[in-house]
């Protein structure tokens, strides 16, 4: 449709989006140009907008003097680890939540979202003298095991939704031509829930990847550490890098920008259905 | 399945009773002994205020960026699809990682926001932010950036399922846009108004690592110690477990308040129909 407002409404409209892609992107635009940065003009002022000389410097170092890599691996396996364990318990126990009735089923259905508000730090010391107990303390499996306590009750809340839209005359239809309930599953559910579970699957991966908190208290070793603790040592070095930080900062980010990027369809979808944390 | 969640959390109130260091095995019942030495202590008051000063300037400052986004991008503009994913990226961002962007943003000596907001002369502004007097608007800023793209998904979804013919009835009467807007718009989207306001106030008021990655090692760190950082160091910078455990419960009773305020205001009847 043809905007045919006045032109005074389409300038303020232009200025309204304008200003909200400034507040959006600088922080990332500035991210990147402080990690490209020579050190005496990213310590400068005032400072440049567009820097006069560039540099790999920050990068070079990122890879060579810390360890980056390390971090990034770790994070890596424990947030894939998470999703794979919350993504089969999840479609196993949302599936048996929308397709039997038994006594209670509103109740834990209520319990769902409890857990989908349910803010980790209440988990805090209870999760670390557990985790303790059972010398899960930095530990790679003990850290995913703590992720998926918190995330897969988060995830049951998003599956069972998109279980409910599914028709259960398809399952019938399924189960009179012989099929059993893991095959109607597997063959009829499971496809046509695929928007979902991919859903889940990029949310539980979020919240691994993200978390700090219980990778600051379950984790001790360097070559055990995440990305967000990983990167916190970064400051307590003698001097402050920025530029180091800003570079590690784009490190993390461009994978998972490259993520969002192809998965954005199904995000948008999982979105829908409260499939949100954070 | 659910045990698995609810286990913990029975723990947690069960813990919240004894006298319990983090790293020994001992512990010693105290009763009430940790909630009677809680309400007593000017840290943990301070603590509830900051947190309360922190989740209602965030939530309120995410909730309006979030609508007036949402009203942004819900025209079609040419690039509406690619302001969109740049309007959603705040969020998709580790936190360590936009906490750290904005500790360089709000850098005192060589911070670009400050030296931009030096140029303007504005007379009482400070010269520099982190300090004890200011890092409680850094941090709310810092969390409307983060954060306000929630608000904004949930609002544009909500906008997009409104029916074209109550605007075009409202217009026929003659409507201007914002009464279009207050008469029209925001009253239906007052339900996911209500679930995004519990949402992300709970969320905000129990948020450990914005504040703790913001404030540690800057000095200033003491002015945002809101109740879940107090809540981790009580439990790991001064091992008390026990204490840790009973401040825990205490952001439980606020949780269970809030799900209570929701059953309330939908109740379950409409929840039962669509199980």
């Amino acid at each position: 449709m043809p905007d045919r407002r006045r032109p005074v409404s389409r300038t303020a409209a232009w200025v309204l989006r304008l200003g909200l892609f400034a507040f959006c992107a600088f922080p990332l635009y500035w991210m990147v140009v402080s990690s490209l940065k020579v050190s005496h003009e990213l310590l400068a002022s005032p400072p440049t907008f567009w820097p006069h000389e560039w540099e790999l410097r920050a990068y070079r170092k990122l890879f060579y003097e810390t360890n980056f890599w390390t971090y990034f691996q770790n994070t890596v396996v424990v947030s894939a680890l998470t999703t794979v364990i919350v993504l089969v318990a999840g479609v196993i126990g949302a599936y048996s939540l929308t397709r039997y009735a038994f006594r209670g089923r509103t109740l834990v259905a209520r319990l769902t979202l409890l857990a989908y508000m349910f803010p980790p730090i209440i988990m805090l010391v209870p999760l670390f003298l557990l985790a303790r107990q059972f010398g899960l303390v930095n530990s790679i499996p003990g850290l995913a095991l703590t992720y998926i306590s918190f995330s897969l009750p988060y995830a049951l809340w998003i599956l069972r939704a998109f279980f409910q839209s599914i028709p259960l005359e398809l399952e019938h239809a399924a189960l009179i031509d012989g099929a059993n309930r893991a095959q109607a599953l597997t063959y009829v559910v499971m496809p046509l829930a695929l928007p979902g579970i991919i859903a889940t699957a990029i949310f539980t991966f979020i919240v691994a990847w993200n978390d700090f908190l219980f990778a600051l208290v379950l984790i001790g070793q360097d070559e055990l550490k995440t990305l967000a603790i990983g990167i916190n040592e970064f400051f307590h070095m003698a001097v402050v890098d920025w530029g180091l930080i800003m570079a590690a900062g784009v490190m993390v980010t461009i994978p998972a920008l490259v993520f969002f990027i192809a998965v954005q369809r199904y995000l948008i979808a999982g979105w829908g259905a409260g499939g949100l944390k954070g | 399945m659910l045990a698995f969640t609810l286990f913990p959390v029975g723990y947690n109130v069960w813990l919240g009773f004894f006298a319990k260091h983090s790293l020994r095995a001992t512990s010693t019942w105290v009763g009430l002994g940790n909630y009677a030495q809680m309400l007593g202590d000017p840290d943990f008051w301070r603590s509830v205020w900051l947190a309360t000063v922190y989740a209602v300037g965030s939530t309120t400052l995410q909730i309006l960026a979030g609508v007036a986004g949402a009203l942004i991008l819900h025209q079609r503009f040419a690039g509406c699809d690619f302001l969109r994913g740049v309007a959603l990226f705040p969020y998709m961002i580790p936190t360590v990682i936009a906490v750290f962007v904005w500790r360089w943003l709000m850098n005192d000596l060589y911070g670009v926001i400050p030296y931009v907001l030096g140029t303007l002369h504005i007379p009482g502004m400070p010269e520099a932010w982190l300090t004890h007097r200011t890092i409680m608007w850094v941090l709310i800023v810092l969390s409307v950036w983060t954060f306000f793209p929630f608000v904004l998904v949930n609002v544009l979804a909500r906008l997009q399922t409104i029916p074209p013919e109550l605007y075009d009835a409202a217009r026929v009467d003659g409507a201007s846009a914002v009464r279009q807007f207050f008469h029209v718009t925001l009253p239906q989207l007052r339900n996911v108004l209500l679930i995004v306001l519990l949402l992300r106030g709970i969320w905000m008021f129990t948020k450990f690592d914005v504040p703790w990655l913001l404030g540690f090692g800057g000095g200033a760190g003491e002015a945002i110690r809101t109740l879940p950082v107090f809540t981790y160091q009580r439990s790991f910078t001064y091992y008390q477990a026990g204490m840790g455990a009973a401040l825990s419960n205490i952001m439980l009773v606020l949780l269970l308040m809030a799900v209570t305020i929701y059953f309330v205001a939908f109740p379950p009847a409409e929840e039962e129909n669509d199980a």
